[in-house]
């Protein structure tokens, strides 16, 4: 399944640092986006002194 | 009509509340798009291509060195157009899409420095060699993050835009230095391989397909991102206001 390859360790860190990247600029926003969500959530519940 | 019609909506995109809703919907498509094409471009390039019969296995670096290269390279074109738009038009969401690009152009650039330095280990005998491609390459990475603190360093964002836009225009000389340093200077890192508009590509035509493919790819996660990142900043900025407390509501 895993093919077998001369100068493996150098093609597969490649492949794995593109990975590590690409996923990274994919969850960074999502988790921004949630705390960001959270914070106006809290400050809401502040001023109306409701957590509903 | 139809002019007018595009004026009208390409106007209207400078109302946050209609840019948050269009780059709400664009962008899981973009991602998913490019979830398509990278599966495809990494399957041809780990499974289909034969070895190189020079570099054997290691040329397969090319399939995420190249289009990370060109990626770091449009970007930044990319980002220029929309510095220009926001310092002349002044639109609050184009600065913010100019400064939303630094993050991802400087992970495209990472991706290329770390991915070539793997790659010339093992064929040119060396993980780095200040060679003309190479130290602009390095350069522009520092533009990208010149950029990213220089924006974040103004309490006041929209500041801290404008003077990051300059930036983003001084820095856009960088690119033709890259791009020709191959044929300015003697370098270690070889001359292009691939040529778009002028002359013969030097690659085989059967190694083309993944290259194709990933180029695509790495062009929508870069739009993809982008509007992510871009969501994200406005709604950050604009987060007293209606428009994100009724949006807020809807979803709690």
């Amino acid at each position: 399944m895993i093919p077998d390859f001369e100068y493996a360790f150098y093609v597969w860190t490649s492949y794995g640092i593109f990975a590590a990247v690409i996923a990274w600029q994919f969850i960074q926003p999502q988790l921004r986006k949630r705390r960001i969500e959270a914070e106006v959530r809290e400050e809401r519940a502040l001023q109306t002194g409701s957590y509903e | 009509m139809i002019w007018k019609t595009i004026k009208v909506n390409f106007h209207r995109l400078g109302s946050p509340p209609t840019f948050y809703r269009l780059a709400e919907v664009l962008a899981p498509w973009l991602w998913g798009g490019f979830a398509v094409c990278a599966a495809i471009g990494l399957y041809q390039a780990l499974y289909v291509v034969p070895p190189d019969y020079q570099q054997s296995d290691s040329f397969r670096i090319l399939y995420i060195h190249v289009p990370s290269a060109w990626q770091a390279m449009a970007g930044y074109v990319v980002m220029t157009i929309l510095a220009v738009i926001a310092l002349v038009w002044r639109i609050r969401t184009v600065e913010i899409m100019a400064m939303a690009g630094a993050p991802i152009g400087a992970a495209f650039t990472f991706i290329c420095l770390a991915t070539g330095s793997l790659w010339g280990r093992p064929m040119w005998g060396t993980w780095w060699a200040w060679d003309a491609r190479l130290t602009s390459m390095l350069v522009l990475l520092f533009i990208y993050l010149g950029i990213m603190g220089l924006y974040a360093a103004f309490e006041d964002r929209r500041k801290g835009a404008r003077v990051a836009c300059i930036l983003i225009l001084v820095g856009i000389v960088n690119i033709p230095i890259i791009h020709f340093s191959v044929e300015w200077w003697t370098t270690l890192h070889q001359g292009a391989t691939i040529r778009l508009f002028s002359g013969e590509s030097t690659l085989h035509e059967s190694m083309m397909p993944p290259l194709v493919w990933m180029t695509i790819a790495v062009k929508l996660m870069f739009g993809a991102a982008l509007l992510d990142r871009a969501r994200n900043d406005l709604l950050d900025q604009d987060r007293r206001k209606g428009w994100v407390q009724s949006r807020l509501g809807e979803t709690a």
